[in-house]
């Protein structure tokens, strides 16, 4: 789009509604009254102007106007764009600022952007269970998990037949009050929030480290009742969302390294209990996804119906409460988006379907010794381990087949 | 030729059954309703090819049937026949020489409806429903192509045998293609096919020798996809697609555009207080699009229970209907772009609470032809 000249002198007459460029559209002087003529512009030929048609902001237009483009370059660009409706390069009224300064609008944009489509969500009344996504090219923000409405409709029909509405009750009650907690979690950025946004954004990784560790934890929420104990403290697990650092009681850092040296295998604190991810029974998990994690369980036949996979098997198993959509929460979303995250290239959270088929398998798994208690969430007491359990953790590296399904004791974790 | 056996017979579909009231918004546009409606909400609708004389209907419904009409050029709807499966039907189909119906259902099967017969077969299977399902016709090669929530698409030869005692674990697809998410939904115009999946994964195929992958597109929209439909560019060859989502906007999309930044746009649809800025909109999701087939104006339909005429290439809307009192679910045009079709039932926007199952579910048809015409550019 053209840049409005209108606006840069600060006399905007159509405000929001121009249909030109405003750059660093927020706070900046000009009236707001509606146009009382569309002149001057070249969208003649509008029948009904109910409506407006915004063009995408696209990378590409950058280039268009070069008097702003001075010290930016493309990838800063495309970063902001569309972050919110009218910022396009994030400027100020000085063109010629340093780009730290313009970077740090930018990302003033983006949270803005996101904070305001949040708004938007919410006193809209449009579909919750979406995923979304800031920036029209990014990958999707973490916490928010995609069901359409005919997957929904399938598991009332599947649970009614099955005389068990109470349940799907409950869990699209879970659901729902995920989504509200996900949204006022981005309504109000708090610091935490803030850098993971931003740094999930700017790098495309989300540092959401729950990816990992699904198939112990998983395990154990399924077809046991160590599953409620789980959901009171996923209740928890949900407010780290993005907060990587706040979350882990111990040593956040800490355990983030052993996440990245350990990929996966049961060594993981309260992600892996809140990524029970139920979510994951989306779609049949696929058999690749066996190489990852050594349980080796049978293949989920658990996982009766698609779709929400995840509810009838644990909720076929034992009426809780609130059942497996915990899950949906912030983490297991992040741990299908933490894949997108890592794959800062691809479009498409391609490994994440591995971490489902993971954690679909391990579904099955029986859980006899997976005595979650919930006050050790997030690290087991050494005594609670076995000789082996123990053995595994001390050593360098998990042997495949011997991975303990307990999180580590917080005495081995090396900060 | 079986009958629907659950209505009460061709007569009534034109009244409603329960007395109508005075303020009855069910046909607020006032369009011809279609006799013998199902009973449960409509997923899907689609028309018979130009190969076929006359007009047919087929709707799948979440009352796991689908169902056939006539429709005569008076405006008088006939219903033809039936076919049960057994679990709602999100997709149907027509084979070009418009002999076929194919379906797809929530029993993870598609199966093949001879209507000269009234038999229908199984064709294939998936691990999960099967959301989508759309006819092929190569010059080497024709086939049905299954897209499913089990994250694969299948394309299965044709034709299956007939006749046969169909062993359904014998029926091999032709290819079977990885999807990043589940398969939301998906166009075919060949050579191109357009399948959108969860996660706003959005995936082009070209269809030449064999289908394969042709591109992988970062989404224009920022929510979940709902709906997509592919249009046609002058010389009558696919040249993009319209993507909509559940947040009341659709995205033109061409593939190969001589400036992507100017030639892609978005646009709101299927909100509320349009233009009031200040008050909070609400948005619907666009459950459905359809290009007509002549003019290439497009027909989207929403939540809102409103459908809206526009045309893409002068970025106009051209008409916003009258809002039913249900949300209408589907949408499509007959072959020659005369008639358009649209579903009024519930579509699960806001959930079980305000899921009514005694609500009826109707599909109108509209004269289209004077509509769609495009806005002359000035």
């Amino acid at each position: 789009m053209p840049v409005c000249q209108f606006f840069l002198q600060g006399r905007c007459r159509f405000g929001d509604r121009c249909w030109n460029e405003h750059p660093g559209a927020r706070g900046v002087p000009g009236t707001r009254q509606p146009p009382p003529q569309q002149s001057g512009n070249n969208r003649r030929g509008w029948n009904a102007t109910s409506q407006r048609y915004s063009s995408v902001i696209q990378p590409s237009s950058f280039s268009k106007s070069t008097p702003w483009g001075g010290s930016r370059d493309q990838d800063k660009s495309s970063f902001h764009a569309g972050a919110s409706t009218n910022s396009g390069f994030g400027l100020s009224q000085n063109p010629f600022a340093s780009p730290s300064s313009d970077e740090q609008k930018d990302e003033k944009k983006l949270l803005e952007g996101i904070v305001k489509d949040m708004e938007v969500w919410e006193s809209s009344g449009q579909w919750m269970f979406s995923v979304y996504s800031p920036v029209k090219k990014k990958p999707n923000i973490s916490g928010f998990t995609d069901i359409s409405p005919e997957e929904l409709r399938l598991e009332y029909h599947n649970f009614l037949t099955s005389n068990n509405l109470q349940s799907y009750l409950n869990s699209v009650q879970q659901l729902i009050s995920q989504w509200k907690n996900r949204i006022n979690e981005l309504k109000n950025l708090n610091m935490s929030t803030k850098v993971a946004l931003l740094s999930y954004v700017k790098d495309g990784v989300n540092h959401i480290t729950p990816t990992f560790g699904f198939g112990s934890k998983q395990a154990g929420t399924f077809g046991s009742p160590a599953f409620p104990v789980n959901n009171s403290s996923s209740d928890n697990v949900q407010n780290f969302s993005f907060k990587t650092s706040s979350g882990f009681a111990a040593a956040p850092s800490g355990s983030a390294s052993v996440f990245g040296s350990r990929p996966a295998f049961g060594a993981g604190p309260s992600s892996n209990i809140s990524t029970t991810a139920p979510a994951f029974g989306f779609g049949k998990p696929e058999a690749a996804s066996a190489a990852l994690f050594s349980f080796k369980s049978p293949e989920a036949s658990s996982f009766g119906s698609p779709g929400f996979s995840g509810f009838p098997a644990s909720l076929a198993a034992s009426p809780f409460g609130p059942p497996v959509a915990p899950a949906f929460g912030s983490h297991s979303s992040a741990a299908g988006f933490g894949s997108p995250g890592s794959h800062s290239q691809t479009t498409f959270p391609k490994p994440s379907n591995d971490m489902f088929g993971g954690n679909s398998m391990s579904t099955s798994f029986p859980v006899s010794n997976a005595t979650i208690t919930t006050d050790n969430v997030l690290f087991t007491p050494k005594d609670q381990l076995t000789e082996g359990e123990l053995e595994q953790f001390q050593s360098k590296k998990f042997t495949l087949g011997k991975i303990p399904l307990k999180p580590p004791p917080m005495e081995l974790l090396s900060i | 030729m079986s009958l629907f056996g659950s209505t009460s017979g061709f007569g009534t579909g034109g009244t409603s059954m329960f007395g109508s009231t005075t303020t009855d918004n069910h046909n607020p546009m006032k369009d011809i309703e279609v006799t013998s409606s199902p009973d449960d909400s409509i997923g899907c609708l689609s028309f018979s090819p130009p190969t076929l004389p006359g007009n047919f209907l087929i709707a799948g419904s979440w009352a796991n049937d689908v169902r056939c009409w006539e429709v005569q050029d008076s405006g008088q709807t006939i219903p033809k026949a039936q076919q049960m499966h057994t679990g709602p039907v999100l997709d149907v189909c027509w084979s070009d020489d418009g002999s076929k119906v194919f379906t797809a259902s929530c029993d993870k099967t598609a199966k093949m409806w001879d209507l000269n017969s009234n038999q229908a077969i199984q064709i294939a299977q998936h691990d999960a429903p099967v959301k989508t399902i759309h006819w092929i016709k190569a010059p080497n090669y024709s086939c049905v192509m299954t897209g499913s929530w089990d994250k694969t698409l299948k394309s299965l030869p044709h034709p299956p045998p007939c006749f046969q005692f169909w062993d359904t674990r014998s029926s091999n697809p032709m290819m079977v293609l990885p999807l990043p998410e589940r398969c939301y939904c998906a166009d075919v115009i060949y050579p191109m096919a357009v399948v959108a999946t969860a996660e706003r994964g959005l995936i082009v195929y070209q269809l030449e020798n064999q289908p394969s992958e042709f591109r992988r597109i970062e989404s224009p929209l920022k929510h979940q996809h709902r709906c997509v439909a592919i249009f046609k560019d002058k010389q009558n060859k696919p040249t993009g697609f319209a993507l909509g989502s559940i947040e009341g906007r659709v995205a033109i999309h061409y593939i190969n555009p001589p400036n992507p930044a100017k030639d892609n746009f978005t646009f709101k649809c299927h909100r509320s207080n349009g233009t009031n800025t200040s008050a909070p909109q609400d948005i619907y999701a666009v459950n459905g699009i359809a290009f007509h087939p002549v003019h290439g104006t497009l027909a989207t339909v929403g939540s809102d229970g409103r459908f809206s005429f526009w045309d893409k290439d002068a970025r106009t809307k051209l008409k916003t209907s009258e809002q039913l009192d249900q949300p209408i679910a589907a949408c499509c045009f007959n072959h020659n772009g005369n008639i358009f079709a649209y579903a009024s039932s519930y579509d699960w926007s806001k959930g079980h609470e305000f899921y009514n199952p005694q609500k009826k579910n109707y599909i109108f048809l509209r004269n289209a032809a004077e509509e769609l015409k495009p806005r002359n550019k000035k």
